[in-house]
């Protein structure tokens, strides 16, 4: 990059225009220059126009040459472009997405839902002509999500609250934490605001809020109302009791104290949208993630990889897309995997619906026509290829990873 | 020497395959200013020493106001000349201004190191609303992509007016009309001859067909003589073609329905746009197709279509929707080819419960922890069966 620096640097200083326009500039000066002369002494008419031509020649050349230094800039500029830009974007030639514009313009009007940007969404909706391909209640819950996200940003977690306790059954029966973590968070934020009453209302909502959750989360509780200096958290009494006393006990110290550290730290606030965010889309059996981000962001680590194989399979006069399954292996970091993936450690294929993982019964597990291979397709013994255990095909059991 | 790299460091360079047009187009543009000036100065210059001769020749015979009214109409035009310049000089140094912000956008993405970093997520955020803004407008959404671009505060990483300029001559087209299209050519005629392009000839010979079409004969045969003559060295069976197609009218027309069919418009258009890209250095397909075709077939499993995709999945933590699996891209990368792996990808001890699933056996622990169960007790995450601890079996996956 620092040689493409280089050159754009010699553009914007010297390698530009300005040059030239000072030489047409000392050419206009000196046209008036003799409008001037004439017009003080007529009589040197002839003379003075008699001298312009030439005047006027060397001034073009002047102006061209300098030209020839922009020429020069630019034929630098693009060379240290060539340099760092050696490949070509797509070295197949191949658009393997053309014919799908509904698809992609569906793909990025709910990414930008997703988003918030909603003004552009609907300018976007409008001039693709996309009436209907989002469903409006879709559109209607993306809003809502992004309005909670909005408070949680500004440190709000009243809506957040609102919609997980509306939504407790079905978030409970996938054993999601989110009400909970949502309810911890507030009660922190309460009692490390710092004002007289403060306290007080932490307590308060502790009592309120924590006590449906005290079976699932005992342990998380009892942390929790450590920083008040608590042994039994959950007996009314001991709270009255201790409200005093814990009061007295971190005044003044609650600044300085880890929980404090969690309510101002950025990043725990982010993972409260990032778990509520989850949350919303999986009950829309929706990615967190926008998929549109994810998968051209994959993409573009990937690409190389794509171009050398692309290369490859020219010189063999196939394209990649005309297979079921790619021929190289794509390095993408752990977070880009989302299933799991079982690879017959005899066939080295992947498991599929046709060919499903099935495990023999000393609990190896092999590709199912793996197992069919080894019994010769006749449903006679076969000896496990990782133990002496031997068994029949039909007692291999299909699972499911 | 072979050092086995993690999947997560960030190579930048790697990371340049789609970045060439956001350096490239400008450059182009720049070309183009500098080929302006250069027909400006040269025009410019030859009628000025023309009319400086002509001033000096004739000065001995006229007055000297006469004189002094030529010498004006030379100030004037170099005026306008120099006044052209300064406009072309603002232009350049727009660009040049752009291109800077462009080059210290690309490094931003030098200074990072690894996937993983937060900078890498929001450098690619910006590079998916530049491909979002390049998709529409290419397209011909050119309102949602300035809205987008300028929401996103990304103006200078994207070129509007290039593609805004294409998609207008692609609309003429469409209706039939060459105008643009052929000034668009002279405009770049030089470059256009370098790589050979048929394009205007192409154009002139649908002009022709439609004066044929209409049965202007008279007219086709001088606008023959005037536009295509020139080209009958490179084009002769096309121009030969051409000639004998007057013969036949479009209700009847023989061996010549191929020159008479409609699509050639398509055709037209079609060529216009890769002469365009060409031209700018551009690829042909949007940005956004690329990186999304490699996307989808690197990201996609055997799972991601299944049949049974809800039973799946459960032998591995990641608990998120995978994107492949999520309404947005499913049907979209039905056809392509689902990623290669050469081994598997499973959570540590697994387990196989009674209803054939397959899990971790901590997230089994985890849960069963989260929702209290008692102990010896474990319930399937997904299907929420539960079951005694004893029932499982473990599972060997070598």
């Amino acid at each position: 990059m620092d040689a493409i620096e280089k050159e754009l640097d010699r553009l914007t200083s010297q390698a530009n225009l300005s040059k030239s326009i000072k030489d047409i500039d000392r050419c206009l000066q000196m046209l008036m220059a003799a409008r001037s002369t004439i017009e003080k002494d007529p009589s040197a008419t002839t003379r003075e126009l008699q001298t312009l031509e030439p005047k006027l020649k060397a001034g073009f050349q002047d102006a061209n040459d300098s030209l020839k230094g922009l020429h020069g800039g630019i034929a630098k500029y693009t060379k240290a472009l060539d340099k760092k830009f050696k490949h070509a974007t797509n070295e197949n030639g191949f658009d393997a997405l053309a014919n799908n514009q509904p698809l992609i313009n569906r793909a990025i009007m709910m990414h930008l839902l997703r988003e918030g940007k909603f003004e552009v969404a609907d300018t976007f909706s409008k001039e693709a002509g996309l009436v209907d391909t989002v469903p409006p209640i879709l559109e209607r819950e993306f809003r809502e999500l992004y309005s909670i996200q909005e408070s949680l940003r500004q440190r709000q977690l009243g809506p957040a609250i609102e919609w997980a306790a509306k939504r407790r059954d079905v978030l409970e029966a996938k054993a999601s934490n989110l009400e909970f973590e949502l309810h911890r968070l507030q009660y922190l934020v309460f009692l490390c605001s710092g004002g007289v009453n403060d306290p007080k209302k932490a307590l308060e909502y502790s009592r309120s809020w924590f006590l449906p959750f005290q079976h699932k989360y005992l342990s998380g509780l009892y942390s929790l109302c450590l920083c008040f200096g608590w042994t039994m958290p959950l007996t009314e009494h001991i709270i009255e009791i201790s409200q005093l006393a814990g009061c007295l006990l971190w005044r003044g110290k609650m600044a300085n104290s880890p929980y404090a550290a969690m309510v101002q730290d950025d990043s725990s606030w982010q993972s409260i949208i990032d778990s509520f965010t989850k949350e919303f889309c999986g009950l829309l059996r929706l990615s967190a993630e926008s998929p549109l981000y994810v998968a051209t962001t994959a993409g573009a680590i990937a690409l190389p990889t794509f171009n050398k194989m692309a290369t490859i399979m020219k010189a063999k006069k196939t394209e990649w897309t005309s297979q079921n399954e790619l021929p190289v292996e794509v390095p993408l970091p752990d977070k880009f995997k989302y299933h799991s993936i079982f690879v017959c450690p005899v066939s080295k294929e992947q498991t599929t619906d046709l060919n499903p993982p099935m495990m023999i019964p000393c609990g190896h597990v092999l590709a199912k026509d793996t197992v069919n291979k080894l019994a010769r397709g006749t449903g006679s013994r076969y000896k496990c290829p990782y133990c002496p255990a031997d068994s029949l095909p039909k007692d291999a059991q299909e699972i499911f990873l | 020497m072979t050092t086995t790299k993690s999947a997560a460091t960030l190579n930048a360079d790697n990371n340049l395959l789609l970045e060439g047009p956001l350096l490239r187009l400008p450059l182009e543009v720049l070309r183009k200013i500098f080929k302006s000036s250069q027909r400006y100065i040269e025009n410019d210059g030859k009628k000025l020493c023309e009319l400086a001769r002509d001033a000096a020749a004739k000065a001995p015979q006229v007055s000297p106001e006469t004189s002094l009214e030529s010498l004006n109409a030379m100030i004037t035009r170099m005026q306008t000349l120099k006044r052209k310049m300064e406009t072309l000089h603002g232009e350049e140094k727009a660009i040049h201004k752009q291109s800077r912000k462009r080059v210290s956008h690309l490094n931003d993405l030098h200074s990072l190191t690894s996937l993983l970093e937060d900078g890498y997520e929001s450098w690619s955020k910006i590079r998916l609303d530049r491909f979002m803004v390049d998709y529409m407008l290419r397209n011909g959404y050119s309102d949602s992509a300035r809205q987008l671009a300028h929401e996103q505060n990304i103006d200078d990483l994207v070129d509007v007016d290039v593609f805004v300029q294409c998609w207008n001559i692609e609309e003429s087209l469409r209706n039939k009309k060459t105008t643009e299209c052929l000034a668009w050519c002279a405009e770049h005629k030089t470059a256009l001859k370098k790589i050979k392009s048929t394009l205007e000839f192409e154009l002139r010979l649908q002009v022709y067909i439609e004066l044929v079409r209409e049965r202007k004969l008279k007219e086709a045969a001088s606008y023959t003589r005037k536009h295509l003559s020139g080209s009958f060295d490179t084009h002769t069976t096309e121009f030969l073609r051409a000639s004998c197609m007057l013969a036949f009218p479009p209700e009847r027309p023989g061996p010549y329905r191929a020159l008479y069919a409609e699509s050639r418009w398509d055709h037209l258009v079609k060529t216009f746009v890769s002469t365009h890209h060409n031209l700018y250095n551009l690829p042909q397909e949007p940005l956004l197709h690329v990186a999304l075709a490699a996307g989808l077939s690197s990201l996609k499993t055997p799972s991601c279509h299944s049949t049974l995709s809800t039973r799946h999945n459960t032998a591995c933590s990641v608990t998120s929707l995978c994107p492949i699996c999520s309404t947005e891209l499913n049907e979209l990368a039905k056809p392509v080819p689902y990623g290669h792996h050469t081994t598997s990808w499973v959570d540590h001890d697994l387990v196989l419960l009674p209803n054939g699933r397959v899990y971790g056996t901590k997230r089994l622990s985890d849960l069963a922890g989260k929702l209290g169960l008692d102990s010896g007790k474990i319930r399937d995450p997904i299907s929420g069966e539960e079951y005694d601890y004893t029932e499982v079996r473990k599972v060997f996956i070598s």
